[in-house]
């Protein structure tokens, strides 16, 4: 069967074929529940602020002009809601406010034996969420929704060369994390 | 040579550096245990999170949202909710308004004793001559000016809403197209 693209969607859509705007939300529900999960840090929340998403995305698809994808679009709104939600929280950890150049350590938030307990893929999942939100949303885009840095810094409203610096920064402290569990051993 | 740091790590794994400078670091690998040993875990973690898995929202995530989207659709917004119970509330004032005219009107009008009158339609003709004198006294002068403010009112209250309205809508857009 065709992949029909999200523009045939949206257009099926605004024709009035409401029940359609259900393939755009099976396509796009998990990425997105991925990333607001990894920056909320709760499954509740993240669940309920994607419905918003969905909802937000749904009254104002007359606003979609096509210029861009309509993930980078769509993404947009889910990141914007997402801060929304965290400073209506209060939620914002320190690290967070921080700027791009102050750096974070992730071994502090582990236990010492924890680490050697997990296995490597659990423990880069697990650290994902660790990181503060803009680092692990900008990796859950990168690797898991699979965007470039353009789309990535179009979604953030960021320069370019600062999703290098922050993707950068967030591989190096995953490596740093896995240089100090035991498998370092197996590196060479 | 170039400076073998963390950030030209990164760039040689996204592939981003010159041939050059791709040599460069190729070389400083191949002599640099230490570095190789680095190089190798940032490596590990770009291939590990490229095998991410999707977080699952709960089964029902879908059917519940276009429900919420129907029923969405068919209710009216709160904004136009006021909108039109302002409206409705404003006519019926005026026509409960007009009614009692009328009402004294007839009353002002009418044969002070029904025994005076053979008929109570005998009246009626007397008590037109009354509403269209009424009628015109409050669409002259003072009378003019009073229904100019109340619709005044009105279109500022309409344009409240209408405004209300568009900063909603604007601010719904803005979540999509700016931010």
């Amino acid at each position: 069967m065709r992949n029909i693209s999200d523009q045939e969607i949206i257009d099926s859509v605004r024709k009035g074929n409401d029940s359609d705007y259900s393939i755009i939300v099976n396509r796009y529900k998990n990425k997105a529940f991925s990333m607001l999960k990894r920056m909320l840090k709760n499954e509740f929340d993240a669940e309920e602020v994607l419905q918003d998403c969905f909802l937000k995305a749904y009254n104002s698809l007359s606003a979609f002009k096509g210029e861009a994808k309509f993930s980078t679009w769509f993404y947009r709104i889910v990141y914007n809601t997402a801060l929304t939600k965290m400073s209506s929280q209060k939620r914002r950890t320190e690290s967070e406010m921080t700027s791009i150049e102050d750096h974070f350590n992730l071994e502090s938030k582990y236990r010492s034996d924890e680490i050697e307990r997990k296995d490597v893929n659990q423990l880069i999942r697990d650290t994902i969420s660790k990181l503060p939100e803009r680092y692990s949303a900008i990796i859950t885009m990168f690797y898991l929704n699979e965007m470039s840095i353009e789309e990535i810094s179009d979604v953030m409203g960021i320069s370019i060369s600062n999703v290098k610096v922050m993707l950068h920064r967030s591989r190096n402290s995953l490596r740093d994390l896995i240089m100090t569990s035991r498998f370092a051993e197996e590196l060479l | 040579m170039i400076q073998i740091t963390d950030e030209i790590l990164n760039k040689y794994l996204d592939g981003e550096l010159s041939r050059e400078e791709t040599e460069q670091v190729k070389s400083a690998l191949r002599n640099s245990e230490k570095l190789q040993r680095k190089f190798n875990a940032l490596k590990l973690v770009h291939e590990k999170l490229y095998h991410l898995k999707e977080d699952e929202v709960s089964p029902a995530f879908t059917d519940s949202l276009m429900k919420q989207i129907v029923r969405r659709k068919f209710s009216v917004p709160k904004q136009q909710k006021y909108f039109i119970f302002s409206i409705a509330t404003f006519i019926t004032l005026l026509c409960l308004v007009i009614f009692g005219f009328s009402i004294s009107a007839i009353i002002s009008s009418a044969p002070s004793s029904i025994g005076d009158s053979n008929s109570v339609f005998d009246s009626i003709p007397n008590l037109s001559d009354g509403l269209v004198e009424i009628l015109k006294h409050l669409f002259s002068g003072a009378g003019l000016s009073i229904i100019g403010s109340i619709f005044s009112i009105v279109i500022l209250i309409s344009g409240y809403f209408f405004f209300e309205m568009q900063k909603r809508s604007k601010a719904d857009l803005g979540n999509g197209q700016h931010l």
